[in-house]
């Protein structure tokens, strides 16, 4: 396993909260409303589909909530960590299920085609192209460069939640960007 | 675009996504969620991870296994294409049943294996947190758990009634046999894909009582299980249960195999030998009898003493060997660790930070310096992915060595399987003259190196091992052509345990 790398504790105000949580069911709902969005936009960005991204956010919400007493974390960061981590499992099971993906695929394709039928360049890449070759990539690859640019977390952040040093999650950003690139050339006809 | 981080995110800003939450939903999300939190403090709804025991999980995972039998009994002992007999008949021939399920309840996402024996009358689980459970319905009459937390094994008698209770079923045929009689259930059939293959899968659907999952009552359970006209064995099965308001509760998802060998104990499974072993009948438990045996190295060398080499392995990401069944010439797993291999002293990882070369110069993944970098773990960080069809990489050892074990791991976190794998020695960079092949798995010859008898095997952590009696060289080249779950090639690290030629003659 690779070892996270120490970094000093960032406050963010919220932290009492968290130890709150654990016992108080408005702290709890209180944490709720900080994250409830988040979550649900994540779900969205991985999952395409709102109907599936409310699903999977709820399936979080409640493992949360079964969980949070146990939770061993004591500062938001944890928090933060903890429940991107359970989005991104929910997340990544949810897509790994051959049939789902296939029926997902359709779907974007069928956006795809409807929205732009003739896009062969850059300037005109939509989310549903994006998002086609976003899915090719491994589901861990998905969930780094979903939580670095559409949830703008850092590496240190990122590295918490896939459990990887942040210089590893650079690296493999990096690489991902790479393939995505030659993802998108291929979808859009070698066009520069 | 998209040339760095900061082309990818004006591109991401300037997409239009609709991932506004809906308040409704968020409202009765908050509501749910806070009445479950009250629940569990309640002791309400029970979480699973934490609150079930081992024992009552296999349990569960035992129900829903001699549950799924009712329906294919029902199934299959009417007129088809496949009957229960055949099924029986097939099934009865093999030695070992292994079952890898992953199930899915209240957000968690766990995987447990288990092994029966028929002949031997045994079952074994291992859970995904490590602890072993086992029950022996043959000679010894006991059942066993072993607690990776505490470490320690618990043995005691068969318990008086319950799915593992000394009067129940052991293992699928009898399940079927208790559950024959039953005729309340629906079934279906259809024709179904199966890892690629075309299967016959049965659906039934029946009422659940008396079953509890994660707290809530189950109602319905629904299973599919497929099975391979081929063989007519059973290969994979879905098994979800339903609640009263039709919401899945749980859902495991089976994939079975037939090895042919299986654990022969506890300690083949993860318990350590020297776990501490509680007697609740106060008889000696025994400890492993077939402790591994000592590879000779024969080594052209004037040294007169062998030590064993010392091997640090990096953490296993499975327990046990799984086996691909559609892997032609697959070793069979040892079922224990790799016993010590000797070679002389001052045999040391030569291939150490030494450079590497490939046919494919620039990895889909990682950096060709990594093969070498002694880091061996299964991380993201750690492996290089060239691409697909045959590749080589080419370690330069920077000068002759007299080389005694080749390591490889391609890639261990997963039970993958690689192709046409050869391993050879030279001293020509090339390879064209003083080629000494080491290992050569490549049966059809399709790397047109020369046909190899040597057997697939299963990555896992203990790497592979290749014995090469001491041949001299300086370069070290090892070929792959794809795996079982994709066609690309991979390298987490390769070790060449050996002497340099100058400290072979100064010795």
């Amino acid at each position: 396993m690779v070892a996270i790398m120490a970094k000093p504790v960032e406050e963010t105000g919220y932290d009492d909260l968290v130890e709150l949580a654990k016992t108080e069911a408005a702290a709890l709902g209180r944490l709720y409303e900080l994250y409830y969005d988040r979550i649900f936009r994540f779900c969205v960005h991985r999952l395409f589909n709102r109907a599936t991204a409310e699903d999977v956010t709820s399936t979080v919400f409640l493992t949360v909530a079964r969980m949070m007493r146990d939770f061993k974390g004591r500062t938001e960061q944890d928090f933060r960590a903890w429940v991107y981590t359970i989005a991104a499992n929910q997340a990544n099971a949810y897509i790994r299920k051959t049939s789902r993906r296939r029926r997902l695929m359709g779907t974007i394709t069928a956006h795809w085609r409807e929205d732009d039928q003739d896009s062969s360049e850059w300037s005109s890449l939509d989310w549903p192209t994006l998002y086609a070759a976003i899915q090719r990539l491994k589901p861990e690859h998905q969930t780094i460069l979903t939580l670095r640019f559409f949830e703008n977390l850092d590496y240190d952040e990122i590295g918490r939640v896939v459990e990887a040093r942040p210089a590893t999650v650079r690296v493999i950003l990096h690489r991902v960007l790479r393939r995505l690139q030659e993802e998108l050339r291929g979808d859009l006809g070698g066009e520069e | 675009m998209a040339e760095n981080e900061h082309d990818f995110r004006k591109l991401v800003a300037g997409l239009k996504i609709d991932a506004e939450p809906d308040p409704a939903h968020r409202e009765r999300l908050r509501r749910q969620m806070l009445q479950t939190f009250e629940e569990t403090a309640r002791g309400g709804i029970s979480n699973f991870k934490f609150q079930i025991s081992n024992m009552k999980r296999l349990a569960v995972a035992a129900a829903v296994l001699v549950a799924a039998t009712i329906g294919v009994w029902a199934w299959l002992g009417r007129s088809g294409p496949m009957t229960f007999d055949q099924v029986r008949l097939a099934t009865e021939k093999m030695p070992w049943i292994h079952a890898l399920v992953t199930g899915y309840q209240n957000g968690d996402v766990r995987t447990t294996q288990h092994w029966y024996n028929f002949a031997a009358q045994k079952t074994y689980a291992v859970m995904n947190d490590g602890s072993v459970l086992g029950w022996d319905y043959g000679a010894r009459r006991e059942q066993f758990i072993y607690s990776p937390r505490v470490k320690a094994v618990v043995v005691s008698e068969l318990g008086p009634a319950g799915p593992f209770g000394a009067g129940s079923a052991y293992n699928l045929i009898d399940a079927f046999a208790v559950f024959a009689a039953k005729d309340d259930v629906e079934t279906t059939t259809w024709t179904a894909e199966h890892e690629g293959r075309t299967v016959r899968a049965y659906g039934i659907e029946a009422a659940a009582t008396g079953l509890n999952m994660g707290g809530r009552p189950a109602a319905r359970i629904r299973i599919a299980m497929m099975a391979d006209p081929a063989t007519k064995r059973v290969v994979a099965a879905n098994i979800e249960y339903r609640g009263h308001d039709g919401s899945t509760l749980t859902r495991e998802e089976w994939v079975i195999d037939y090895p042919q060998s299986g654990p022969a104990g506890m300690f083949d499974l993860g318990v350590p030998a020297n776990a501490r072993v509680i007697d609740r009948r106060q008889q000696p438990v025994g400890t492993p009898g077939d402790e591994p045996a000592v590879i000779p190295t024969p080594a052209p060398t004037s040294s007169r003493t062998l030590v064993p080499l010392q091997i640090k392995l990096p953490k296993p990401q499975f327990v046990g060997t799984p086996q691909d069944a559609r892997t032609p010439n697959l070793e069979q797993p040892r079922g224990r660790p790799r016993p010590p291999f000797l070679a002389p002293p001052g045999t040391t990882n030569v291939a150490l930070g030494k450079p590497v070369s490939a046919s494919d110069r620039d990895p889909l993944y990682g950096s060709l310096d990594m093969v070498t970098d002694g880091d061996k773990e299964a991380d993201d960080g750690s492996f290089i992915e060239l691409g697909p069809k045959p590749q080589y990489v080419t370690i330069d050892l920077r000068e002759p060595c007299e080389i005694y074990a080749i390591i490889v791991w391609h890639y261990h976190r997963l039970p993958r399987v690689y192709f046409d794998v050869v391993v050879q020695i030279s001293d020509d960079k090339n390879f064209r003259t003083g080629v000494t092949t080491v290992f050569n798995n490549d049966r059809d010859n399709s790397l047109g190196l020369g046909a190899g008898t040597d057997l697939h095997y299963t990555e896992t952590n203990e790497g592979k091992l290749i014995g090469s009696k001491g041949v001299q060289g300086r370069y070290v080249r090892l070929y792959s052509n794809g795996n079982t779950s994709d066609d690309l090639n991979h390298y987490t690290e390769v070790e060449v345990y050996g002497r340099t030629v100058k400290l072979i003659r100064d010795d």
